[in-house]
């Protein structure tokens, strides 16, 4: 185990030294402080007030970021983390110690997982410092709780993706062939799966949205009672956000945002969307359940998170003890 | 500690790559002993099968066929204890060029294990070894291919290994370069280390080698000691004496056709151009000493290691 924290070290060392991770972080603290300004802006001309609490304005900020941060953080650390090495020739060198392959593969992840850590926990500290100032908002003590399972599921969000790049990494020959291997794969799952959900929901279950449209508000505004037209519609975007969510489960984009949904009270609507804004889709209140309920509820969406994350990295493993050096 | 007399032992040792439905047989049936102590020199041309072979003997491939013992430690089961005892400088090897000279050392002693307190002590040793504590700050990035090859030999001695292996180690060097190489083998050598050469350039290191292998397409075509080699080979193809000396070189060459192992003479100027079948120095000293002629040189024209080669190698093409 000594020499897999050897590797370990000096990958986490490499990473948080080199121009990569520092662009990202930078890039992303950016994203950070535009969203807060935003909010921020949005919240003094309209209202005035907060309108939803910590969770509600922090958090979906953080969500929204991390959706698309994780995935990027995880590629850009594991698209060349085994190719890389062997196009240098440090592969080589390293192999040619007393060494297990499974050290270096081990050493690698457990080095990407603390570059990982380090990179959510500062991003996610600039972001809640961040709403704390600008938003004059207070976390509860239960926000707080709530806000770090989040981050600890983004770090596994982050570990998913890392494992696909470092599969993709061993597996190909080349980096470059690595690179576009793993931005198509997140493409696909952050905004192809998305839309071809989308359209295969829209023709299975076809609304009229001229009669949606049509569909006027009682006198008063008040829908108490809701009509039979109205009634229909809600079920066929039900039905339609059913299907979505069923094509977009193969993505772990979607079950990220799930546990979003159930840990934080927030849907992004990142990876799906696209009807209704989420419209049809359970509402989660997070203040009414208690924290281990939420959990629960999230637990297979978890569950799918790791399942994937420890595939790709088995497969990983399996093929990089297994290869030919030459 | 058991004193091993061969350090390399292969015994049908056969390695065959599959790829895109196709067989190539990168080492075939190698039968291969280096003795302790020696310089061998593992030659061939590119695509011989040398660096698969010296994959297979450092256990980062595996054989399809057949065994080996480096060290005494078999190939397959034990490859890790011979990565540390052997020293290995890889062809195409390379170095973190983001960290230094001595961190990239560092790295590499920390793979090993060596405790902390020896570290500095045998990252200095390495670096004095390959004249680069100079430059031991500076980022390998920076190195030229020298440098970095250097550098490659120094990791390889970090771990004071009883054997080494260097593939292709003269390989881009300038010829300053590669003379520094070639003292700095001679001289680890010198202290006891088993050197194994891997080479396409027969000129640049084929001189320090005790022994030698001849690889082609995965077989040896003739391996053993240089001087035993050269010796087979000057029987073979005859022993070449030159003779120089006062007198009328013309008759007393005519005089040289009697001794029974002469197969041809030849005369250049006042020189006398001998090919025979033995070592025949003593009878054309005699004959000399009859005829009144006297001898200035007497020189058995050994053949090159570029003889042998071309001799074996040319050989195993024609056949």
């Amino acid at each position: 185990m000594a020499n897999a924290l050897t590797v370990a070290s000096k990958e986490f060392s490499d990473i948080v030294k080199g121009k990569r991770f520092i662009a990202l972080l930078t890039i992303f603290a950016l994203v950070i402080a535009v969203a807060l300004v935003s909010v921020y802006l949005n919240v003094i001309q309209t209202s005035g007030a907060m309108p939803r609490g910590f969770l509600g304005l922090a958090a979906s900020t953080l969500v929204t970021t991390m959706s698309y941060f994780a995935p990027i953080m995880g590629i850009a650390l594991g698209f060349d983390t085994i190719s890389g090495e062997r196009e240098k020739g440090t592969l080589k060198t390293v192999l040619a110690q007393p060494v297990y392959r499974d050290t270096v593969i081990n050493g690698k992840f457990l080095g990407a997982l603390l570059s990982v850590t380090l990179a959510i926990f500062t991003a996610s500290l600039i972001n809640i410092g961040g709403s704390i100032i600008a938003l004059g908002i207070t976390p509860t003590g239960a926000d707080i709780i709530r806000i770090i399972i989040f981050i600890l599921f983004t770090i596994l969000f982050t570990m998913t993706f890392y494992g696909i790049a470092a599969f993709l990494s061993t597996a190909t020959k080349r980096t470059t062939q690595s690179i576009i291997i793993s931005v198509v794969l997140w493409a696909t799952f952050t905004f192809i799966i998305p839309i071809i959900a989308s359209l295969i929901a829209s023709a299975i279950i076809p609304i009229n949205f001229q009669f949606a449209r049509n569909i006027t508000r009682p006198p008063g505004g008040n829908i108490t009672a809701i009509s039979p037209e109205m009634q229909q519609l809600q079920q066929k975007m039900r039905e339609q956000a059913s299907i979505i969510s069923a094509i977009e489960s193969l993505t772990p984009n979607y079950h990220f945002t799930r546990i979003a949904q159930y840990i934080l009270g927030v849907y992004t609507g990142i990876s799906g969307t696209s009807i209704g804004g989420g419209l049809g889709r359970e509402q989660v209140d997070v203040a009414s359940t208690p924290i281990m309920q939420s959990l629960i509820s999230a637990w297979p969406n978890i569950l799918v998170l790791g399942v994937i994350m420890a595939i790709t990295f088995i497969a990983s493993y399996i093929l990089f003890t297994r290869q030919e050096i030459r | 500690m058991k004193t091993l007399d061969y350090v390399i032992e292969t015994s049908d040792l056969t390695k065959i790559y599959r790829s895109e439905g196709k067989e190539v047989i990168a080492v075939n049936h190698l039968n291969l002993k280096v003795e302790s102590g020696t310089i061998f020199g593992l030659l061939g041309p590119n695509g011989a099968g040398k660096t698969t072979l010296i994959m297979m003997l450092t256990g980062l491939t595996l054989p399809t066929n057949g065994s080996a013992r480096v060290l005494g430690y078999d190939i397959v089961k034990e490859s890790l204890k011979i990565r540390e005892k052997m020293g290995v400088m890889p062809e195409a090897f390379g170095f973190y060029d983001h960290l230094s000279a001595e961190q990239n050392l560092n790295y590499i002693a920390n793979l090993n294990d060596i405790p902390k307190s020896e570290r500095v002590k045998l990252i200095e040793e390495a670096l004095v070894t390959v004249g680069l504590l100079e430059v031991k700050d500076r980022k390998v990035g920076s190195f030229s291919r020298g440098m970095k090859q250097r550098l490659g030999v120094a990791q390889a001695l970090l771990k004071d290994p009883e054997a080494l292996i260097f593939d292709e180690p003269t390989a881009g060097l300038d010829p300053e370069g590669a003379r520094a190489f070639k003292d700095l083998v001679l001289d680890l050598n010198r202290k006891g280390k088993t050197i194994m050469l891997s080479t396409h350039l027969l000129f640049e290191v084929g001189p320090l080698c005790k022994s030698l292998a001849i690889i082609k397409d995965g077989k040896a075509v003739i391996q053993g000691n240089v001087n035993e080699l050269i010796e087979k080979l000057m029987a073979e193809e005859g022993y070449r004496i030159k003779v120089e000396g006062k007198g009328s070189v013309g008759s007393f060459a005519s005089t040289l056709t009697v001794v029974k192992d002469v197969k041809e003479i030849k005369l250049d100027g006042e020189t006398i151009f001998i090919k025979a079948i033995s070592d025949i120095r003593t009878e054309i000293s005699e004959i000399a000493s009859k005829n009144k002629f006297i001898v200035s040189t007497i020189q058995l024209e050994e053949p090159s290691l570029e003889d042998l080669f071309m001799k074996y190698y040319k050989k195993e093409v024609d056949a």
